[in-house]
Order: C-alpha cells, then structure tokens, then sequence
C-alpha cells in the first residue's frame, strides 16, 4: 500500500512539472494584447479618488488618468500647454481670460461650460481642498467668474509670475455631480475610495470601471475624450489601463520580468538596473536613461538660532566656513563613484541640471581641499595634537553627528561615503540612520540633531512652486525652521528675491533674480549637495509612443498617447 | 473537559484584549504620527496641528486609548487615517483573505506533512524516507519568509506561477485565477509547516509501532497496510494535534512576513501598510482582527487536542 501510495504521489508530481514546463508561456500583459491594455504596477492603493481631498502619488495618478484640467505643464518639455483651455490672455498679470475648447464633454456625456470651470475652482478653494494653499495669496484666494459659456476670467490677487502654471494638475470637475456636496459641507467625502467608480465622471482620456482595494485599479477608454493626436486620430490609443497595486519594489521589477505587468508607474530602484539590463538586452524590456533626477541629497547642519546653546561646539558648527568647506572636500566624482555607481552629476546647489529653465552654471566650483582647509582654520580649527583630527579651541575633536534615513541605501551609502571623505579633512562625523518618521520628526522640532544627509523632493521646476522651501517663514526650510522672525540676514534677502521672482511678469526678469536667489544661496550654502543621480524607467518592448519626463510618473503623465505595438 | 475549554477561552479573550491595546499604546507612543508622516515638512506647523485635531492625535495617549477601546465596545473601530475608510469593514476583507490562504497553507501542511510522515515512520531506512527525510530538514530551516522570496524569484524566471497578488490584473478572475496565484504564497507558508509535521509524524508512527497493542495485531496476522491505516495511524495523531495550536500561531506570523513577499492583500500587507503610516485606528483594527483570528483557532486547536487525546485537559 505505502509503495502504491508513494509511486502515485511521485507519478502526480512529476506530472505536474511536465504539464507546467510543457505549457505555452504567454505571459498576462501578452494575453491582454487585443484589446490594448496595459499594467503598470504602483505602491500603494489611493488615498481617495479625488484630487481634491487627497495629494497622494496614486491619487494624482488617478486625476491625471480620469480629470482634465484647464492647463497642464508638459512633464517632457516643462513648459506650460493648453487642455481644455484653448486660449489665454492678460494684460496686467492679475487677470486673465480664458477661452474654453468647444464641444467638450464629459465621460457622462454633460457639455463642458463655464460653470463647471467656476464650480471647479471654487471647490479647490474650499477649506477641506488640498489646493486650497496654492491658489491663496496672503488669504485672498483666486477669483473665477464666468463671462460666458464658452470663457472664463481669472483674477490673481496679486502679481503672480507663473500665471496659469498654478492650474496645472487643479481639475475641472463636473458640477452636476459635485455640486450638492459642496452646498452640504460634505465636500471632503466626494469621490472617497468607497465611491462606486461609476459614479466618478471626468474629462480624462480613461474612466475608472473597477477598484479592488490593495490589488488593483482598473481603467477604461473614455470614448468622450476630447484630444486627438497630430494624424486627427482620438486618444487614447489604449482601450484600456491597469494600476496593479504592489506594495514592494522587488516584487514591482520581477512582475516585468515575469511579464505581469508592463513596467511600474515611477523609475527603477538604482539596484534594480543590473536586472532591467538583462532584461533590455533581450529584448523583451526598454530601458530609458531620464537623466539625472531633479532633486539631490543633501547635507544641512542645524542653523536655527540658539540650537547649540550651551554646546562648546557652538563656535563652529553653524559657520558659513565650516559648510563651504564641507564642499569644497568632497570629491564629488569619487563620491558619484562609491554612491551611484558613476550614474550621477555632482550638483552644487538645489536646482539640479536637469532643471533646464531655471538651472544657473555654478561659477568656478570644483573640489579643493586646501581651500576647504583654510575655511576650516579660519574658524579655529586645527589638529593641535597631532592626532589627525582637528580640535576646536577647547581641544576636542571637531566632531558631529549626521542623522540620515534607515533603508534608504542611496542615503545610507552617500552618508558614508561623506563622513570617509570629511575624516581626510580631519572633520570627525558619526552617523546615525533613523527610520523616515523618527528622522523627520527630529528636524520639523529643530532640536537635538546636528546635522542631516536626506532627500526633499522637487515636484515642479518652477522656484515659485517652492516658496516653503526658499523662503524662511515656509515648512520645508529645514535647516531653520524657527520662522521668519528666527531668519538669519542672507535668509532674509533671498526671501526679499523670491517675493520679487515670483512676482515679476518679465520671464528673464525672474530667471535673472533667481540666479541671483542661487548665488547668495551657493554663498552661504545652508544646504550642501554632491549629486544628482540618473533616473532610469523600464518598461515592457509592446508599448509605444512613449513620451518619458523626468517628473514622475515618468511615462503616465502622457497616458493618453501611449500605444501597444501589434503582435 | 467544558472546564478546560473555558478556562482556554478565557485566555483567549485576555491575548485578544492585551495584544490589541497594546499595539495601539505602543504605536501612540512611538515617535512621529500619521501627519508626520504623511505631510513631514511640507506643511505649517498650524496646518499640521489641525490635522492632529481632526483625527484626535492632540489628545494624549490615555484619553486617545480610552476614546478607542470604548468605540470597539460597540463594534466601533473608527475611520482609517490614510484613506478614511471604515476600519471594520476594511479589517474584516483583509482578514478574509489571509483567512483564505492560512487555511489553504494549513490543509496543505496537514495532508503533506501527515501522509509522507506516516509513509516515512512505518519503513525507516527506505529509499523514500531518506529522501522524505533530507527535504524535511532542509525545508525546515527554511523560513516562510526566505522560501517565499525563493519561490517568487523562481515564479519571475520561469513564468510558470504568478509573481504576486491575488489576481491576475487582467482577465475573468475567477476561482481558477485565485487557486493560480495560492500556490506560492501556500507553498512558501505550508512547506515548512509540513516538514516539521512530517517530522513528529514519522517519529510518532515509529513510536507506536513498538507499542504491544500494534504486535498484537501482527501477531493475529493483520496485513501491513491495515495494521498501519488502521491501528497506528489514529494514535499517532496525537503528536501533531498537540502543536497544532502552536503552529496556527506560526502560520500567522508567517503569513504577515509571506504577504509582504508576494503582495497578497491580508492582514499582514494591511497591518504593515498602518505601522508605516502610523495609522492608529487601522494598526488597532488589524492587531484586534489578527489576536481574535489567532486566539479562535489556538482555542479550536485546543478542543482538537482534548478530542483526540482527554488526558490533555488535565
């Protein structure tokens, strides 16, 4: 009986590998090539399904899938291009008229008009909108109006260079679906992740037809779509689209190479690049080379005033010269070498070069480890004891601490790579790696921390979109975040700038008072960057007609045109 | 036995109740929160602290607790954080599928884990014992977690299994697709488990079959396979009944790490998704769901045990 069992058993299982290796291997996205559909994988499910409420990396995937809006900054070009507004024109910077495109509807069916534009932007002024902020001036909001069906006017309360770039990403809503909530206060709960997806109309190229929580989103061509491309042929070219939620980044890189999905919404992790290669010299995946990102790490030392009282390292630690030198040793190519593996640019300031609009040439900056030496004598430090190391006054070690983010290996290595390179300028630094939430509880509170190595993420290219960083009253003004009152002299005269280059009409103008913004920045370098690393996107060989940008989502932004190669 | 069986569920309700006040304790107290880590520094200090207001972080941890456990009183288990749904509702569709996949897991233990031991104690020294035995060992020093991200590499090489989650992204999903994309994660949680049930199985079968009562029956002429099936088979249950809770408890901790690997959306994924968060309702929700999942099946386990072996009561 024992051998009966054991012989069927081993009969079944050999069975089972032979069935299993014998199989055709079309893989799920293979199988879905009639009709054109496409899986991208994202992290995490949204947060809710309206852009309103929510700003989320999903949920502004979904509004871009699903809404339109009046404009849209072109994530490729960087340049600001009309959507459902055709035109625009002002005289005086403040107000602006906007003539809409004609014959618009939405995925119901129902005309756009201008009363959904007005409704729309009177929502994304309401005080549950997550656009509330950036459409207020000094507490006075954007005002809409309409001048008829097919225009509306805008008017800025104050002179605001960017213009209608504030729009980008602000969709405009249909009123007969959101209107009742609105009146009823109920606004935050439209559209919440619980929503039946058919109640959900937009102008987007894709409607939202299923949503699994924590698997999947499930798209849908809009047939009321309202572009078509340069041949006159409506988009979106795909008939359908899928958000396949998983949660880890491996399981993301070995979906594509199982060809599960077709690539992920963002870039590739710098360790997923030996596999995307492999997969790219097959064939079967395409690797993109984005350049380098738009945002650098960066190193800050806790400038807030009075944040060392007490401490004998007080004399030393918050001076420009200690920072310049800092600079001025690392060996940013070295350093590109050991973190990035050579896929980066060394950056000296914020605005990395992949800005191209507002990226302004550092003037003569290169490694110089004397001149950092002579920057670290100058505030009295020197080895005295011929130990290596240099002391301040008192004797002890010139020593701190850089705190960075745990499990993050491009930070944890670029921390390392710094305190190897400071300890040849005889600079002592610890490192502490605390997990996301820990460490950025300890800069927000300003205290008990001396210095931080760690990433602020850029969304858009234009300075005026990151008032809070440049500006010294903002909330991401890390390395002082004690207000405007707290603002050391040179914080004060970048602000005096940024209020000008935000307001100034003249494009030149600002460009002009920004470079000025960036040289006092690189004079006082309240936070000093090393590299941009390169961003790389891999996606599945079948699609098409891809426009890639460096803002993410790299290839989704443009959903509408992507196409799937036939068979 | 009734008094045993109710002294177990009153254990039961004392893990359900500590383990879930404690998760949610723990993570108030633990630095940072939800708008911390949510909004970090990209909101005012006055915008963040209206956010606290609004989901009662500016409460201190007593009042916040006290708020929470009188709320799940009344089946109340609040509103998530992240995306304000309800946290009973989302609770109970997440536990259902880790429900789906530990009983998967456990079923596939058992068999295996049952038959190749009792195939491997009643012929020691036999080509497939020694073979049974070398794969036991080696499976059992593999945890769920490694095997997992094992058998999700080898789903990714070959494209003969899915790599992760529950469906298929496209198709009909039906019950075809959701057995497809079971067999990993069930693989990676199960095999272990059955080694180590293979392993007391077999050393049970041998047990018993030096017992008087099984020479006995060989005695009176009974047949190999009768003798076996019939005579030692059930007596020698009693070895895996008795860690049968302790490996319910396994299979769920192991569960939470093998959901992470392959992107199946249970509890594990859900509860690790609230921690990064620090979504304090959802992590309460989840360690609630997770200790009365827990404490139901250690207490079925239990009534298993007294069932096949009375004296266990005792």
């Amino acid at each position: 009986m024992t051998g009966l069992v054991s012989r069927t058993l081993t009969r079944a299982v050999l069975l089972g590998l032979v069935t299993a290796a014998c199989s055709p291997r079309e893989t799920d996205v293979a199988k879905a090539s009639l009709p054109k559909q496409a899986v991208f994988s994202v992290r995490s499910g949204p947060q809710s399904l309206s852009a309103f409420t929510r700003q989320d990396a999903t949920t502004h995937l979904v509004s871009l899938l699903t809404q339109s809006s009046l404009v849209r900054i072109n994530a490729a070009t960087q340049a600001l291009e009309p959507a459902l507004a055709t035109t625009w024109a002002t005289d005086d910077g403040l107000r602006y008229v906007i003539t809409l495109r004609s014959g618009v509807q939405f995925s119901d069916g129902v005309p756009l008009t201008s009363a959904d534009v007005v409704f729309s932007l009177q929502a994304a002024l309401d005080p549950a909108s997550s656009f509330k902020d950036s459409l207020t001036w000094d507490n006075r909001p954007l005002r809409v109006r309409a001048v008829d069906a097919g225009t509306v006017e805008l008017i800025f309360p104050k002179p605001y260079g960017p213009g209608l770039r504030v729009l980008d990403g602000v969709p405009v809503v249909p009123r007969h679906k959101f209107e009742g909530a609105l009146s009823r206060g109920e606004f935050a709960d439209v559209w919440s992740v619980t929503t039946d997806p058919h109640e959900i109309v937009g102008l987007g190229p894709f409607t939202l037809t299923e949503y699994r929580q924590g698997e999947r989103l499930v798209f849908a061509r809009n047939p009321r779509y309202y572009k078509r491309d340069a041949a006159g042929i409506q988009l979106p070219r795909l008939d359908g689209l899928v958000l396949q939620i998983l949660p880890d980044q491996d399981a993301q890189i070995l979906s594509l190479e199982a060809g599960n999905t077709d690539g992920s919404a963002t870039e590739i992790r710098a360790s997923d690049y030996a596999v995307a290669k492999r997969l790219a010299d097959t064939g079967r995946v395409q690797l993109i080379d984005l350049g380098p990102t738009l945002s650098a790490d960066g190193l800050w030392i806790n400038l807030k005033p009075g944040a060392f009282a007490g401490d004998s390292r007080a004399s030393w630690l918050q001076r420009d010269e200690l920072r310049q030198a800092v600079s001025l040793g690392v060996d940013r190519q070295q350093f590109i070498d050991t973190v990035f593996s050579g896929a980066a640019v060394p950056v000296w300031g914020p605005v990395s070069p992949a800005n191209r609009r507002w990226f302004a040439e550092p003037e003569g900056q290169s490694a110089d480890r004397a001149a950092a030496r002579r920057h670290l004598a100058a505030i009295g430090l020197a080895d005295r004891d011929g130990d290596g190391f240099l002391d301040d006054l008192g004797t002890r070690h010139a020593r701190f601490t850089i705190l960075t983010q745990k499990g993050q290996s491009s930070l944890e290595r670029g921390a390392g790579a710094l305190r190897d390179q400071l300890r040849t300028l005889g600079l002592e630094v610890d490192l502490r790696t605390l997990d996301p939430l820990a460490l950025i509880q300890r800069f927000v509170s300003g205290a008990g921390y001396d210095a931080v190595y760690f990433k602020l993420i850029a969304t858009d290219t234009d300075p005026a979109s990151q008032m809070d960083f440049w500006t010294s009253g903002g909330a991401s003004h890390v390395w002082n975040l004690g207000g405007a009152d707290q603002a050391l002299p040179w914080e004060r005269e970048i602000d005096k700038l940024m209020s000008m280059q935000v307001a100034a009409r003249d494009e030149s103008e600002r460009v002009r008072l920004f470079a000025e913004v960036q040289r006092v920045f690189a004079a006082h370098l309240p936070i000093v960057y090393f590299a941009a690393p390169h961003q790389f996107v891999a996606v599945s060989s079948r699609v098409t007609s891809l426009t890639p940008a460096i803002t993410s989502p790299q290839l989704l932004w443009a959903a509408d045109t992507l196409d799937i190669a036939p068979r | 036995m009734t008094r045993y069986l109710i002294r177990r569920a009153v254990f039961a309700v004392a893990l359900v109740f500590i383990v879930s006040s404690a998760s949610v304790w723990l993570v108030r107290l633990a630095p940072g929160d939800f708008v911390t880590q949510t909004f970090g520094a990209r909101q005012s200090r006055a915008e963040s602290d209206r956010q606290r207001a609004r989901l009662g972080l500016d409460r201190s941890p007593a009042q916040y607790y006290a708020r929470w456990i009188a709320g799940v009183a009344r089946f109340d288990l609040g509103r998530s954080f992240i995306d304000g749904r309800d946290v009973g509702s989302v609770v109970l569709e997440r536990a259902a599928n880790t429900a789906v996949l530990a009983t998967s897991a456990l079923v596939v233990a058992t068999v295996f884990g049952i038959v190749f031991g009792t195939l491997a104690g009643a012929r020691p020294g036999r080509a497939l014992s020694r073979i049974v035995g070398v794969a036991s060992l080696a499976l059992l020093s593999m945890p769920p977690l490694m095997l997992s991200l094992l058998l999700v590499f080898f789903a990714a090489r070959t494209q003969w299994l899915p790599v992760g989650g529950m469906r298929s992204a496209l198709g009909t999903n039906g019950a075809g697709d959701l057995l497809w994309h079971l067999i990993a994660p069930t693989l990676a949680l199960a095999l272990p488990m059955a080694a180590s049930f293979e392993r007391l199985q077999a050393k049970a079968i041998a047990e018993t079959l030096s017992q008087p009562f099984v020479l006995a029956a060989r005695a009176r002429g009974l047949g190999a396979s009768r003798l076996l099936w019939r005579c030692v088979f059930k007596p020698s249950l009693r070895s895996v009944a008795s860690v049968s809770g302790l490996a319910i408890a396994a299979l769920f901790s192991g569960s939470f790490a093998v959901e992470a690997v392959s992107a199946w959306p249970g509890l594990g994924r859900l509860m690790l998704d609230a921690l990064q968060a620090r979504d304090l309702n959802l992590v309460g929700g989840c360690a609630l769901a997770g200790s009365v999942m827990l404490a139901a099946s250690t207490l079925v386990a239990d009534a298993v045990l007294v069932i096949v072996d009375p004296r266990a009561s005792d």
